[in-house]
């Protein structure tokens, strides 16, 4: 309100000082000429000024509106973040009690069936699927320990992880192997290291080209590396079967598997455990494929000063 | 009395007891059995086993509070502890209590075999359980978790050094690649065991060990890794 007075003020004193050279009897008249061109000039420039004024006073309203309505958005947003980060915590802790309630019922499972000998494939085929169950269970366990352990960084040069990592793909796999070209962007920089887990890193990158390799079984594996604007870009792009439209949305979320995957052995885990590794470093994964034509899988990390 | 081995199984979970008991027995050990600590120390009083299995989570008295127990009376007998997860911290918090080695539930029986028979074949041999130990002019101190070579002080990564450890308490046994990466890492569910290639270079690097003529750590072909050198306590 204060800026309203001080508008106020010249009136005030104008009046004040008319009121008392009124009453004093000053009885002098002051005529100013002005040629009728000039006239129009200043009222065109008076107008002008009034428009000037009503924009800016309705040019603050509005921004007060937005300022208001983004700090709302903000606390939305805030709030949105928040029961994210509650909803993460319950599912770790249902996995912890889960795994917790499950490991002495399927030890003594594993132990009876190990008592009754192997002799017998009933017992044999008991203990196989409650080893499988068992490894389901710690490998869930494992992955909600994955959001929370710490990071164990070092600076990581992720050509050098990534040439490793196609290296051993290619000795476990030649067929799969000679399908991979690799692409780096050295010019007019390379891309610098990036502080991470060397680790989890590269247990990340090996998922990635392992369903490349998995999912198909003819075409080029392309793997791509490069900078783009502080963050370090990895792809990995095949030509196999791809993912079917409706199974697209859930596929980072655990047990999730495509309905085309049945034929291949999997847990449903692997791109969680991306996801989370990447999400862990300030990265992000995210996935397009085309059923029946491939899928590429890009992986980002902030690199550490870097360029651009 | 019996001249078989004689194990003393330490669990709450009368399932998981009776029938790892009878595995145990059918795989040619004497089984006693125990259903906390409390009970476990009465059982090792009254006739020591050769080799203990607790369980950590157990009513009354836990199996980190056994072991300790155990451990000012008895030194020197063989304890695997059956913990929870396979996170590394779980697993060093278990060796610094004092136990020899640790499974994680569910495990599987024939693991829990092999590592029986590990751990007897270590305390046979009398590979030290303490908590300074020597190969070589090589220290290791499992308290502190520092490490010299001579005089030197060495400086690795605590995964490397974890490994380290590891294969300085196991040593002239061969480990895979697989074993040591869900063992010291917690995560088995990797598609590849680099991770455990990366510090073994570390260590090899700290060292100065050629892997070409190893003083330390050899490369088991297709197995993994070998501790080689003689370890003493220091």
């Amino acid at each position: 309100m204060r800026p309203w007075l001080l508008a106020a003020i010249p009136l005030a004193l104008g009046a004040v000082i008319g009121g008392v050279l009124a009453l004093l009897g000053e009885r002098r008249m002051l005529q100013i000429a002005v040629a009728i061109p000039l006239a129009f000039v200043v009222i065109g420039v008076l107008a002008s000024l009034a428009i000037v004024a009503v924009l800016l006073v309705r040019r603050s309203r509005a921004a007060r509106i937005r300022e208001r309505e983004s700090a709302r958005a903000a606390v939305s947003a805030a709030a949105a973040a928040e029961t994210l980060e509650a909803e993460r915590q319950r599912h770790r802790r249902f996995l912890a009690r889960l795994d917790h309630e499950l490991k002495n019922p399927l030890t003594a499972i594993r132990a009876t069936a190990a008592a009754a000998g192997t002799e017998d494939p009933r017992w044999s085929l008991v203990d196989s699927q409650a080893g499988r169950l068992s490894d389901l269970v710690r490998d869930l366990r494992k992955l909600a320990e994955l959001e929370t352990r710490a990071l164990e960084r070092e600076d990581v040069d992720l050509e050098a992880l990534i040439v490793e990592a196609v290296d051993a793909l290619a000795a476990r796999e030649p067929a799969a192997g000679g399908r991979i070209r690799l692409e780096v962007t050295r010019v007019p920089w390379p891309v610098p290291p990036v502080s991470a887990d060397l680790d989890l890193l590269s247990l990340a990158i090996d998922n990635v080209l392992g369903n490349a390799a998995k999912y198909s079984s003819a075409g080029s594996i392309e793997v791509r590396l490069r900078e783009e604007s502080g963050t370090a870009v990895i792809e990995v792009a095949d030509s196999g079967r791809g993912i079917p439209e409706s199974d697209l949305p859930q596929v980072f979320d655990e047990l999730a598997r495509a309905a085309n995957a049945r034929d291949v052995a999997g847990s449903g885990l692997g791109l969680t455990l991306v996801q989370t590794v990447f999400s862990r470093h300030g990265g992000s994964v995210s996935l397009r494929s085309v059923e029946g034509a491939g899928t590429v899988v890009r992986m980002g990390i902030p690199v550490g000063g870097g360029h651009g | 009395m019996t001249d078989r081995t004689r194990l003393l199984l330490v669990d709450d979970d009368a399932a998981i007891t009776a029938p790892l008991a009878s595995f145990l027995e059918r795989s040619g050990y004497a089984v006693r059995v125990a259903g906390d600590g409390r009970e476990g120390l009465a059982a090792v009083r009254e006739e020591k086993p050769d080799l203990v299995v607790s369980d950590v989570l157990m009513p009354h008295m836990d199996g980190r509070e056994f072991v300790r127990r155990l451990r000012e009376s008895d030194p020197w007998l063989p304890v695997i502890l059956l913990t929870q997860v396979g996170e590394s911290f779980e697993r060093s918090a278990a060796l610094d209590e004092g136990a020899d080695d640790y499974l994680n539930k569910p495990f599987d029986p024939q693991e829990l075999l092999s590592r029986v028979r590990a751990v007897l074949r270590r305390a046979s041999r009398g590979v030290p359980t303490s908590q300074r130990i020597r190969a070589g002019d090589l220290v290791l101190d499992r308290t502190s978790r520092r490490a010299w070579l001579g005089a030197r002080e060495l400086t690795f990564t605590p995964k490397a050094l974890t490994l380290l450890e590891f294969l300085m308490t196991h040593p002239q046994e061969a480990h895979s690649r697989e074993r040591l990466l869900a063992g010291l890492w917690g995560f088995d569910f990797a598609t590849s065991s680099r991770a455990v290639d990366h510090r073994i270079a570390e260590l090899r690097r700290v060292l100065g060990d050629d892997p070409a003529d190893p003083r330390f750590i050899d490369t088991a072909q297709g197995l993994g890794y070998r501790f080689i050198a003689q370890v003493v306590a220091a």
